[in-house]
């Protein structure tokens, strides 16, 4: 009976031993995983620097009665914020039915900041695909003219031209902004974006309004959309270059106070 | 154009109704000193008109106007205790509007027109009684800016 009961006791200890030290090994796998897919994403990530495809092509096909040209530097803190400054040259000459002549031309650029929302999954490939949210405040100085207006008194008789000519103005903008980059070879991007874009600097009632805002694009009251299509490259300091292929290679990465085969064995050990 | 409201309201009458109304404009020849008839009417004889849209210069600073009335007044004769009509016909009155003009800009589609701001209104009393400018500001906007009273 003794026997039996020293059997059934040393057996209980047993299992409880065996649940301890799977425990515990479980325990430590998911420790090690953890670190092990936790790539750590250096601080600065390298510049992109891009151009609109689009803007460009409808320049082409508008026969100048609206142009843009834009590029963009953005660059990319922890592949998670991304400022950037977009720079570009627009204008328009624009000529209605009725003859009234429309001409500015100028340099505008934007300031903001783009946020990635792909997050990194511990258990998959790291990408550097972009999907970005953000916004952009625009600004544009330029001069205006409005030609060939004049005003016709069809009772009284009698016509006036009435001159718009160099007229200077300050145009301020906002945009939100959402799109997606893609990598289609090794640092070279290419993605698309919309913009939502709202005028800060609104014109009061009678007042001669510019039909075209650099940057903004046609001025049809206060609000305006726009796409990009951009294509790009993104450079990468040299020995953060480095670092990325480092970086791609996780299972070499394990914290060192974590030590998966010590622990277990000990528990076992003593055990015995 | 500014918009005039011609009122049946009288101080003394019991009702009154404009049966008819011709407007044309007035032309001031400067050398001769003298009015003399714009070739088209505004209004040719119209029928139960309450109001009217009459143009301002766009580049004068004065505009003249000759408003015909056709109209009734029905007044109660204490003597009798009847309704005496009074009927009048063809009473002419001039309005001269006096006002400031300026451009506006509206679209690079529409361009611009010009928009006024109304200082004083002179009239003869043939008919008319008094008036009363209502708003000055005379744009496109389609508001009522002077009120004639019989």
């Amino acid at each position: 009976m003794s026997k039996i009961l020293k059997y059934i006791s040393s057996l209980i200890l047993c299992l409880v031993a065996v649940y301890s030290v799977q425990a515990q090994k479980t325990k430590t796998e998911a420790k090690t995983k953890i670190v092990a897919d936790t790539i750590k994403t250096p601080l600065f990530n390298g510049i992109f620097v891009q151009g609109d495809l689009i803007s460009a092509v409808s320049s082409l096909t508008s026969k100048g009665e609206t142009y843009s040209y834009e590029g963009s530097l953005q660059a990319d803190f922890k592949h998670k914020y991304l400022p950037v400054l977009e720079l570009g040259y627009a204008g328009a000459d624009k000529l209605t039915s009725d003859n009234i002549g429309f001409k500015a031309n100028a340099l505008f650029g934007r300031l903001g900041l783009d946020f990635n929302m792909i997050s990194q999954k511990k258990d998959k490939k790291p990408t550097n695909n972009l999907f970005l949210v953000g916004f952009r405040l625009g600004m544009s100085k330029f001069n205006y003219n409005i030609t060939n207006v004049s005003i016709t008194d069809d009772y009284w008789g009698g016509s006036q031209a009435v001159p718009y000519n160099n007229i200077s103005t300050t145009k301020v903008w906002y945009e939100l902004v959402a799109g997606i980059r893609v990598e289609v070879i090794k640092d070279i991007f290419m993605g698309w974006t919309v913009r939502s874009k709202s005028l800060i600097s609104k014109d009061d009632d009678g007042n001669v309004t510019p039909w075209y805002i650099p940057g903004f694009g046609i001025n049809n009251g206060n609000a305006n959309t726009a796409i990009n299509y951009t294509i790009g490259y993104k450079f990468q300091l040299p020995f953060k270059r480095k670092s990325a292929v480092k970086a791609k290679k996780p299972n070499t990465e394990i914290k060192p106070d974590a030590k998966p085969d010590t622990k277990p064995r000990n528990n076992n050990q003593q055990t015995k | 154009m500014y918009h005039v409201t011609v009122t049946d309201t009288s101080r003394t009458a019991a009702s009154m109704s404009i049966d008819s109304i011709t407007v044309r404009g007035l032309k001031y020849d400067t050398a001769t000193k003298k009015y003399s008839y714009m070739d088209s009417v505004l209004y040719n004889n119209l029928k139960t008109i309450t109001k009217i849209d009459l143009p301002l210069h766009s580049f004068e600073s004065a505009s003249a106007f000759e408003v015909t009335f056709n109209s009734n007044q029905i007044t109660t004769n204490t003597v009798t205790n009847k309704n005496d009509t009074i009927l009048y016909l063809n009473k002419r009155d001039t309005l001269i509007v006096t006002h400031q003009n300026t451009d506006k800009y509206l679209s690079l589609q529409c361009g611009s027109v010009k928009v006024h701001s109304i200082d004083t209104i002179l009239t003869t009393n043939n008919f008319i009684d008094s008036i009363r400018i209502t708003n000055r500001k005379v744009s496109n906007i389609n508001v009522e800016n002077i009120k004639i009273y019989k």
